[in-house]
């Protein structure tokens, strides 16, 4: 009852405290009230990603029935989906077959034929002079706008676009796999759940951002401390027990918490007005997904103001508050090591039991995992105090700047400390996700085998093209503007006469030059056939003199006749080679006058485009070429890795939160640098008054953050290779350092800390001014 | 005493903050040795006439003659080495560096002139014997009583040699014993070294120290000793 009494007379001074009280109490607020934003946005994030997934899944074509009749409720819809200017393009024609076909959600009608409906973002980029080159491959007339649900953020771009003439091209014909006929809109087949190691990457992600931000939050409810203990001497001197005045404290703390709540809740509000705004990672959500889980905001809710009381009471416990003053302008007593080293030595004494898990049942003790890093990463925290003052009692010598520095974190090495916990917690955590990522990415980062430095795009022609017409859609590409060179390989299917033992046979149709893509020629002539042998696929039944029949060809909606075929005896046996796409074909390579002859045979043609380096619209002129000849085309430009979408959906995870967790502990330094700088101003101004210079105490400023900063970035860098090298064991991976990961993640804490030092300089000379003299 | 021959010379002198006029034709004058005591009300504008005189503060108008040169012609740094070598500063409050040892607050001065440490924590230590804190050579401020560290702060702004010394109500934070003994060192250091003294206050016992008073009222400056003669 009495404690409840004290936080009550402790929330009371908080808001009645007059200028000084309110301004300490804002101060706090501002600080909670941004790390309470942070983890409201950090507890809304996974709704907003499943509400992302929903819609996705609610516009999803894929996987309809392929054989659907035609019917009033069903619709022809061809995937036209294109990348400009290396953003993905959503695109579909439509083509209802009735009065009751599907409408995709965010359309309230089809569009008619020749005109499109667009999400916000298009429009405005089709309307831009930037947009003018994808305008020639989406010419459509805009008569309106996909609505919310059928976009995946406020920033895609997509279009729907009215046809009638898909039914032409659905077709057995013309092997038009990207035209579907749908009746609904088919859930998307269930993903593949989640696998162990990325289930420990997100954990470990979690843990590494909001334990910065909890920091902080222990960092702004302690804004403003040095005048709080001198009004809480004051109490004392009037009658307080010292047990009262920690309460008094602690209450005035819960008073900026739950104020801090309040703005927090305002702050997430107005930030998720403009969440829509922001792109991270190819990222970007509507604000109504930003929805946190009302279990979770219930837990910040009580965690804050709970963490708010404890806090101040921990850090309370060394200060002696007398009547006459608080204890602790004299030198504190030195720190102990034992039972700061306590916290990481348990931390990975959880942690060791897991080593190997990953090659094993791939199971992780999810509360180990969170304790153990939890620990390690508070180990920080614990240890930086003890480590601040341990080196900077050893400093010396120097000139002014650096003795004002140095004596002041001699004599109040924790106020420093506290500056940067949340940055060493922060760059250690992610010098370990780092050194995670790095180890487990070979296993979700795969080079796609795709060889850019050949060939830049590839453009597949449609089936059932004559040759002319093949030539004339080259020498289109070629006379794009940017293009160096093209190259057109075609592609036969043959296979063994047996019907019992069929084997497909592989033939690629094309002059020298272009054969020796796909082979080691040692040399050719018009008319040479070659056996490439070592393919991956469609060498079984190669061999010289070998008898085969052409695969049927599509007359119509019927398959034509098989044509025998006789490999020449005096074809000679070469090694086969990858294509630019990676794929290494085995079979025939064909010079275009062996087959003359076979007429009847369909060739399905490919051109591989190169581009002149350094051309960053030739792709995108490429592409209005093909669409030009084809408006189904699938050209696109080649991409020599592939990232696994879960692992790449993970790492962009963290790229969101670790801008904002950055952002939040930069903000936090200003804070409490501000303060600092702002207990100093009649200090600061009598020093400059017997003619100190400017440039001497903004050394002093920061010397006074690099040395601390130095040695908790030194620190985290331990701390963070460390639990690095643990996880990495976890997983059953080699332990590797990516040294210039780590001197990145270092610099990123580095630079956070001079922007903050730079921007508090403007402040530090305002006070200098000798206004701080006046006392009247 | 008339202004000829004068140290520091101050003439018309008016500052304004906002719409409230502090100094509003304020005059002054001070010879080498000299200790003159400033004095007035709160909210007189004493603090401010000091803070023009020490060129801390730019007047709106006016002149201030230091040994012939216009202060306020000066640049800002050039009045910065001014303070640092030629003037000394006592404060009633929040001088002292905290997180230095009194030692190491007293040779301040000397290291921003660019004197070495050993050297200039050595003279620090010969003013601080004089009065009489060389025992707190290794305390902090924070570990003194308020008399022991107007006293350091007093040696500080002496350690310059300086040719002035502005105290601004050195002893206002002072029981009288304490205020009188810091006024006494004070006064005697600075005669023995010729250094005038500007002493701002507003209590009669610690003007008595001086050898003539000047009373600011309404921002306007009137020197008693002139009248007396009159």
């Amino acid at each position: 009852m009495n404690r409840l009494r004290d936080l009550t007379l402790g929330a009371r001074f908080a808001l009645t405290g007059g200028r000084e009280g309110w301004t300490r109490t804002l101060m706090t607020a501002i600080g909670v009230g941004l790390g309470v934003a942070l983890l409201l946005a950090t507890t809304a994030l996974p709704g907003a990603l499943s509400a992302r997934d929903a819609r996705d899944n609610a516009r999803n074509d894929y996987g309809a029935g392929q054989e659907t009749p035609a019917a009033a409720d069903t619709m022809l819809i061809a995937r036209t989906d294109t990348v400009f200017g290396g953003d993905d393009v959503r695109g579909r024609l439509v083509q209802p077959e009735g009065d009751r076909a599907p409408v995709p959600p965010g359309l309230s009608a089809l569009p008619a034929p020749g005109t499109m409906v667009v999400s916000p973002e298009l429009r405005d980029l089709l309307k831009s002079p930037g947009g003018k080159l994808l305008r020639e491959r989406v010419p459509y007339k805009i008569t309106g706008t996909i609505g919310d649900a059928g976009l995946l953020g406020p920033h895609e771009l997509a279009y729907y676009a009215g046809s009638d003439s898909l039914k032409g091209h659905k077709t057995l014909s013309s092997n038009r796999i990207d035209i579907e006929r749908i009746k609904t809109f088919p859930d998307k087949k269930p993903g593949e759940p989640i696998d162990p190691i990325l289930a420990l990457l997100i954990v470990i992600i979690f843990v590494v951002l909001l334990l910065p931000v909890a920091v902080f939050i222990a960092a702004a409810v302690r804004f403003g401390g040095d005048r709080r203990d001198k009004r809480l001497a004051a109490l004392r001197l009037v009658g307080a027990d010292s047990r009262m005045t920690r309460w008094i404290a602690a209450g005035e703390a819960l008073a900026g918490s739950l104020l801090g709540l309040g703005l927090g809740t305002v702050f997430f509000l107005i930030a998720r007005q403009y969440v829509g705004e922001v792109t991270i990672a190819r990222l970007n959500v509507f604000p109504s997904d930003l929805n946190p889980s009302v279990a979770l905001a219930l837990l910040v809710g009580v965690a804050v103001p709970a963490a708010a009381v404890g806090v101040t009471l921990f850090a309370l416990r060394g200060v002696v508050i007398e009547p006459l003053g608080v204890v602790r302008t004299s030198v504190p007593r030195p720190r102990r090591l034992w039972w700061r080293l306590l916290l990481p030595v348990v931390g990975l004494g959880l942690l060791i039991p897991m080593f190997d898990k990953g090659r094993d049942t791939g199971f992780y003790n999810q509360t180990q995992v969170i304790g153990g890093t939890v620990l390690l990463l508070i180990g920080v925290t614990a240890l930086l105090p003890w480590l601040i003052e341990t080196v900077v009692r050893r400093l010396g010598g120097g000139g002014v700047g650096w003795q004002l520095a140095v004596r002041r974190l001699q004599l109040n090495s924790g106020a420093a400390a506290r500056l940067v916990n949340g940055i060493a917690v922060a760059v250690a955590g992610a010098i370990a996700l780092q050194m995670l990522f790095s180890g487990i990415e070979g296993d979700y980062v795969k080079s796609s085998g795709e060889d850019t430095a050949r060939a830049q795009l590839v453009v597949p022609m449609s089936s059932n093209l004559s040759k002319a017409e093949q030539e004339r859609r080259e020498e289109n590409l070629k006379a794009v503007p940017g293009v160096t060179g093209t190259t057109t390989l075609g592609n036969v299917g043959l296979h063994t006469p047996n019907p019992d033992d069929q084997k497909y046979v592989e033939m690629a149709v094309g002059d020298c030059r272009a054969l020796r893509e796909v082979g080691e020629l040692p040399s050719c002539k018009d008319g040479d056939v070659f056996v490439a042998a070592g393919g991956e696929f469609g060498g079984d039944g190669a061999a010289p003199g070998a008898k085969l029949l052409f695969e049927s060809a599509w007359v119509g909606d019927r398959k034509g006749p098989e044509t025998p075929y006789t490999v020449p005896r005096d074809a000679r046996t070469v090694q086969a080679r990858p294509d630019p796409l990676g794929t290494k074909r085995g079979g025939l390579l064909a010079t275009p006058g062996a087959v003359r002859k076979f007429t009847k045979i369909s060739v399905y043609y490919t051109t591989y485009v190169t581009t002149r380096p350094g051309d960053g619209t030739a792709a995108d002129r490429v592409l209005n070429a093909a669409w030009r000849d084809d408006p189904f085309t699938r050209a696109r430009a080649l991409n020599d890795v592939k990232t696994a979408t879960k692992f790449s959906g993970v790492r962009r995870g963290l790229y969101i939160g670790a801008a904002a967790v950055l952002m939040l502990i930069g903000t936090s330094l200003l804070v409490s640098m501000l303060e600092q700088l702002r207990e100093r101003k009649r200090l600061l101004s009598s020093l400059v008054a017997f003619g100190t210079r400017r440039t001497t105490l903004s050394w002093s400023v920061l010397w006074q953050t690099a040395v601390p900063v130095t040695l908790g970035l030194t620190l985290a860098s331990g701390v963070g290779l460390g639990l690095g090298a643990v996880l990495l064991r976890m997983v059953g991976r080699p332990i590797h350092i990516d040294w210039p990961s780590v001197a990145g993640m270092v610099g990123i804490g580095g630079a956070v800390v001079l922007l903050v030092t730079a921007l508090s300089l403007p402040p530090l000379w305002r006070l200098m001014r000798p206004d701080g003299l006046r006392t009247e | 005493m008339t202004p000829a021959g004068s140290l520091l010379l101050a003439k018309d002198l008016r500052k304004s903050y906002g719409s409230t006029p502090a100094l509003d034709g304020a005059e002054f004058s001070i010879h080498p040795g000299e200790v003159v005591a400033v004095m007035g009300p709160s909210g007189s504008g004493k603090s401010t006439l000091l803070h023009c005189l020490a060129g801390i503060v730019t007047p709106d108008s006016g002149s201030i003659l230091y040994n012939g040169r216009e202060l306020s012609s000066m640049k800002d740094a050039e009045r910065s080495a001014l303070r640092r070598s030629e003037f000394g500063f006592v404060f009633q409050f929040g001088q002292l560096v905290p997180e230095l040892t009194c030692t190491e607050n007293v040779a301040l001065p000397l290291r921003l002139t660019g004197v070495r440490r050993k050297e200039a924590e050595r003279t620090a230590l010969s003013w601080m014997e004089r009065l009489e804190v060389e025992d707190l050579g290794n305390k902090r401020p924070g570990e003194v009583s308020g008399g022991q560290g107007q006293r350091v702060a007093v040696a500080r702004s002496l350690v310059t040699s300086p040719r002035v010394v502005f105290a601004d109500e050195p002893t206002g934070a002072l029981d009288s014993l304490n205020g009188e003994r810091v006024m006494q060192l004070l006064t005697e250091a600075a005669r023995s070294t010729n250094a005038a003294v500007v002493l701002v206050t507003h209590e009669a016992r610690v003007a008595a120290y001086s050898d003539r008073e000047v009373v600011v009222r309404d921002g306007k400056s009137r020197d008693m000793m002139l009248e007396h003669s009159v």
